[in-house]
């Protein structure tokens, strides 16, 4: 095993994008390392001929991944739209992996985004010294994205200043970088394409331009839709974080999974499962991939401190620090369905105490 | 095939594919006879089915004329493969037969089993009655199930195609049967395919299946359909057409033994039914209204059928193009460009799937994409503007129809106002000759229980009266709903006034009977109201509730004071109005006597639009015995205290009380003896909604000021309480007005102000001219 603490994608799953690979025999698009076909069945999972078995990356609808897939073959930029915590991240990390193989050309999308990092920037004692040059030129994730023709990915596209995010439209449609003070140009290569993400609550931070929102194909993520999904999702992705931590604490009970993300699940849509009982929700978005992290903190818990097996207790203050965000508003949100909901269940009794203990 | 003179096409109930390969079969074999799975009953009506003024979606209703609630609806799409059969058949005068079980048959079968349901469960007149009803909506729906029955083994019966398609990997069996047919060159062999398919599905159906289908229907449907075949045979027609729903396709092809179906057809009830064309929606085609053989997606399949047959590579392109005009009518941005991407992704789409076309799934999400930029909302309007569709089909003006129907095509057609399937809002100015028109015949309707239009309530202001807001959305069940009414009369004017008569006679009570008065009114109908005004006047007779007769005289009083822009006929009005008041006038002390807090509210208010009604009346008479009847209220302690604190008032009002005696009464009502609850309720009802009031009418202020002023110190204590509670209702701005007043002390309205000498009446008169242009009068300037 690696040092690294976390492999990116094509790093992690090389064997499979190899396999998938060789596997292939449909038409690929210019530069890309699988079909279509193929990188739908990388992220959706699957069985090849020869045996191997691909881990779904993206548990849920499958035509979503059709969708976004088709569309960055149609040479279409992609939008990934959807709340914090619906694996948007995930898939355009793993859409780059299986397209271009490299899913490292990233650009932080923040409020201090300058046009360098979409664009490029100078080495200023060189640029100084002999004057622009290329060898002064710093090329951004985007530009050499368009030169090698591969996928760059841009997180947070919102968070990005408007005038900033327009630097994309010339990109996106004439497929070109002008470099004025060189009087060059960079010319996208075949195969050269954005993944763009964006978060949905953050809609109005720094809305998108008709003209940029035009260039892409927006693709929207959901929450999962149904209990037994999103228990699969974090017990897949609890239990290979785990492993790379090496943890050594035993992978986590489904029983366990299963209660925690049925804890996010009424909190998040406001009424229990059963459908009997309204909830209040609490102002956090008490995402998949929190309920991840929950299941993590409770498995490094009960493996430094208990006795390696996960138990209530080593979930509970995880849980209570990801929906308790806000410290009165929220308290009292949880307080409420802790008493209502969770005493009277059957078989919740240790994870009442827990909880009551974790104040 | 058994037999080289019957050819056999199995099809998908309005499936275009089906539709056209049909046509071009038909086309290869030239029949000369063709039999159609139908309802043999509706051959008499089958030529209007030829005629050019005739455009589908149209359904064939078949009906009991004596309860015409039993009835069945045969739906026919332009796409339907039945009605492209009838086309062909009409086209080149072939003889053309339907060949189902004959609905006379089948529906005389459901009434004698609906009979036995009925008396077993239900001994009761009223309750039967209901059984009945709630079967027959249903009729309908199973009936239309044509394709097999209703709960067959999963939905392999229902569109045993799709199940095919499904096999295939297909999610559209439209696509997948069109994929079947442009790779076979030959139509006739796809029916024979599918021929064998069927059976295949059939025998797989018949082992794993549970049987619990109603063999003995489909079986007796399907030996009639047989016996047809062999009378075509007897009658010496060579090459025999017959088309039928795919699943009985096998049945039709092995003949069986006719010896056997002859005796299953023998002994059957029977019932005379008639039939006819009907306009039908494609709405009502779709699943989602219930209808049993229906389809996802009428809108898209008249689509399919519409373009250009064989080209099918630019299919995706003119569908995302409507879809584009769809969007940018509702003024959602849609550019070219747009669609170029949405068309490009929607074929990468397929691809990736394996599709060699995008079908509809591939069409949608391309459009929620990139044409909505993921948001799902336009995506539900282009389902119910395209994918369903709107469209109405019509009939010609001569079809066989009920004349009640036919009076109402007349109507719609004078008054340029025709049915239409999407909901759409209309302003009826009455004003003009025709809007009233138009708003008569949408109450007549709604009278008969038709509810065309739904009144809606007017936003801006309530007082205009001449505008009538509308919600029309035409219901093609409308169609049955005018076949049951009928038996009221052959006019729509005749049979709501008949039907109003008959409600009459048997309303219940005044309250019915003043509803149904209002509805009556606004529609229009002089004898029906003169009859209701018969009925109105015998039961405000007998009524013991005086609270139901105050509430009628409102609205007649308003009529009779006003008329209406309706031009009711006051005179008949003014009888019942001269009963009303007069009953109201004596029951009153009686009607008040012992009432709960929620019911002295409720008398309150009556008080309150009576008085309003006999103001308006402005007969000496009236409010004489109005004023009479006040003061008995007044007078008598023992009624609730909301009543006769508002009595009160309105005596005072109109000085029937002077000042002294006001406030006299009002610290009777307050003294100490009185139990707090009436106290508070007497103030409250004095002084309800009076802030501004009280300010400005001095007889009231002074009413309370003198009482007020007569109060000792303790006293005074006592009733603060209960007055704070009431004077808490008002405004803020109320109340500090009226201490500004207190502090200023007794004003006096000064006397010269009023006085008329002080007018310059040379001024004043220069202005009358205007005035009367603004008023309309015919004034001539004195000189």
């Amino acid at each position: 095993m690696s040092n690294q603490l976390r492999l990116h994608a094509e790093q992690q799953y090389a064997d499979e994008l190899k396999a998938l690979g060789q596997a292939d025999t449909r038409p690929r698009p210019p530069s890309w390392k699988l079909s279509p076909w193929a990188t739908a069945t990388y992220l959706l999972g699957g069985k090849l001929d020869d045996g191997t078995v691909i881990m779904p990356k993206y548990i849920g609808d499958r035509r979503i991944i059709e969708i976004a897939v088709a569309t960055l073959a149609t040479d279409r930029a992609l939008l990934l739209l959807g709340v914090p915590g619906t694996a948007k991240t995930w898939v355009a990390e793993h859409l780059s992996a299986a397209i271009s193989g490299d899913s490292t050309l990233l650009v932080q999308g923040t409020a201090g985004t300058s046009e360098e990092s979409l664009r490029y920037g100078w080495n200023y004692a060189e640029l100084l010294a002999k004057g622009p040059s290329s060898r002064a030129l710093v090329s951004s994730p985007m530009m050499r994205a368009m030169q090698d023709g591969k996928i760059a990915r841009v997180e947070e596209l919102t968070r990005i200043p408007a005038d900033v995010q327009d630097t994309l439209i010339t990109i996106l449609s004439e497929k070109n970088l002008p470099i004025p003070e060189l009087g060059e140009e960079v010319q996208a290569v075949k195969g050269f394409n954005v993944i763009a993400t964006a978060n949905n609550r953050d809609r109005g931070v720094n809305e998108l331009s008709s003209a940029l929102r035009r260039r892409f194909n927006t693709v929207v993520l959901p929450l999962p839709e149904n209990l037994d999904e999103e228990v699969q999702i974090v017990q897949q992705r609890s239990e290979q974080l785990g492993r790379a931590l090496e943890l050594p604490a035993e992978p986590p009970a489904l029983e366990e999974i299963r209660r925690v993300v049925t804890v996010f699940r009424e909190l998040r849509g406001g009424v229990t499962t059963d459908g009997k009982t309204k909830l209040k929700s609490p102002s956090a978005t008490l995402s998949t991939a929190e309920a991840i992290g929950v299941m993590n903190q409770g498995l490094s818990l009960a493996a430094h401190y208990g006795d390696g097996v996960l138990r209530a207790a080593d979930v509970a203050g995880a849980m209570v620090g990801a929906i308790v965000k806000d410290p009165v508003q929220d308290r009292i949100v949880w307080q409420e369905y802790l008493e209502t909901v969770v005493k009277e269940r059957d078989g919740w009794k240790d994870l009442y105490r827990a909880c009551k203990k974790a104040e | 095939m058994a037999d080289p003179q019957v050819h056999i096409f199995g099809v998908r109930h309005h499936g275009p594919g089906s539709a056209r390969s049909l046509c071009r079969a038909l086309e290869a074999l030239s029949p000369d006879c063709v039999l159609i799975e139908g309802p043999p009953d509706a051959e008499e009506v089958l030529p209007i089915a030829a005629d050019s003024e005739i455009k589908p979606p149209v359904a064939l209703l078949i009906y009991d004329p004596d309860k015409p609630q039993r009835s069945v609806c045969y739906p026919f799409a332009v796409f339907s493969p039945e009605w492209q059969a009838i086309q062909f058949a009409m086209n080149k005068k072939i003889p053309l037969h339907f060949m189902d079980l004959p609905q006379s048959v089948q529906l005389a079968m459901r009434a004698e089993q609906e009979a036995k349901v009925s008396a077993n469960s239900a001994p009761e007149g009223e309750s039967s009655e209901r059984e009945i009803n709630k079967t027959d909506r249903a009729v309908p729906a199973a009936a239309m199930d044509d394709t097999g029955i209703a709960n067959s083994p999963g939905d392999i019966s229902r569109d045993p195609l799709a199940h095919l398609a499904r096999a295939a990997g297909y999610s559209d069996s439209e696509r997948w049967w069109e994929h079947l047919v442009e790779h076979r060159r030959d139509g006739g062999d796809v029916f024979t395919a599918v021929l064998e398919a069927m059976a295949a599905l059939r025998d797989a159906a018949i082992q794993s299946s549970l049987q619990q289908l109603e063999p003995e229907s489909e079986a007796r449907r399907e030996a009639h359909m047989r016996q047809s075949i062999r009378q075509a045979q007897k009658e010496g027609f060579e090459r025999i057409a017959v088309v039928c729903g795919a699943w009985h396709a096998p049945a039709l092809a092995k003949m069986s033994s006719a010896k056997n179906d002859a005796a299953q057809l023998k002994g059957l009830p029977k019932l005379k039914v008639s039939a006819t064309w009907i306009p039908w929606t494609y709405g009502r085609l779709a699943f989602a209204s219930g209808y049993g053989a229906g389809i996802e997606s009428p809108g898209w399949y008249d689509f399919l059928w519409a373009r250009d047959h064989g080209s099918s590579h630019d299919l995706a392109t003119r569908w995302l193009v409507n879809v584009a005009r769809l969007l940018r009518r509702e003024d959602l941005d849609v550019s070219s460009a747009n669609v170029i991407e949405a068309v490009r992704l929607a074929e990468a789409l397929a691809a990736l799937r394996g599709r060699p076309l995008p079908g509809l799934p591939e069409l949608n999400e391309a459009a929620e994409s990139v044409l909505c930029f993921g948001d799902a909302l336009p995506l539900r309007l282009i389902s119910e503007k395209l994918i369903v569709g709107e469209r109405l089909g019509a009939i010609p003006d001569d079809t066989p129809s009920v004349p009640l129907a036919r009076d109402l095509a007349r109507e719609q057609k004078r008054l340029r106002f025709p049915p239409e399937p999407a909901q759409k809002q209309i302003d009826l100015d009455l004003r003009t000759a025709t809007d009233l028109d138009r708003s008569r015949l949408l109450h007549r309707l709604n009278l008969l229980g038709i509810p065309w239009g739904d009144a809606q309530r007017h936003r801006r202001s309530q007082k205009g009266t001449f505008h009538e807001l509308w919600a029309v959305q035409w219901q093609p069940d409308f169609a049955v709903a005018l076949i049951e009414s009928g038996v009221w009369g052959n006019t729509i004017a005749a049979a709501a006034g008949a039907k109003v008569r008959h409600e009459a006679d048997v309303a219940p009570d005044l309250q019915a009977l003043t509803a149904l008065l209002d509805a009556t009114l606004l529609a229009d109908l002089p004898e029906a109201v003169e009859h209701l005004m018969s009925r109105l006047q015998a039961a405000a007779a007998v009524a013991s509730d005086v609270g139901h007769l105050m509430q009628a005289l409102a609205p007649l009083a308003n009529i009779l004071r006003y008329g209406n822009v309706r031009k009711t006929d006051t005179d008949m009005v003014a009888g019942v109005v001269n009963g009303l008041v007069a009953r109201i006038c004596i029951g009153l002390p009686g009607g008040c006597g012992s009432l709960n807090d929620e019911a002295a509210e409720e008398m309150f208010r009556k008080l309150l639009e009576t008085h309003a009604a006999i103001g308006i009346l402005q007969d000496p008479g009236h409010t004489a015995a109005w004023n009479a009847a006040l003061r008995q209220l007044a007078d008598s302690p023992g009624f609730h205290g909301l009543v006769v604190g508002r009595a009160c008032r309105l005596l005072r009002e109109t000085q029937q009380v002077d000042a002294p005696d006001a406030a006299r009464r009002l610290g009777l009502a307050l003294s100490t003896a009185t139990a707090p609850a009436h106290a508070v309720a007497w103030v409250d009802s004095f002084l309800r909604n009076s802030g501004l009031l009280l300010l400005h009418d001095d007889i009231l202020w002074q009413s309370l000021d003198d009482w007020i002023s007569s109060l000792t110190a303790d006293h005074f204590t006592m009733v603060l309480p209960l007055l704070r509670r009431t004077f808490s209702t008002f405004q803020i701005a109320e109340r500090r007005q009226m201490g500004v007043r207190v502090i200023s002390g007794p004003t006096r309205t000064p006397a010269g102000s009023l006085n008329p000498t002080d007018f310059d009446s040379d001024r004043a008169s220069k202005a009358l001219p205007l005035l009367a242009q603004l008023l309309g009068l015919n004034w001539e300037v004195k000189t």
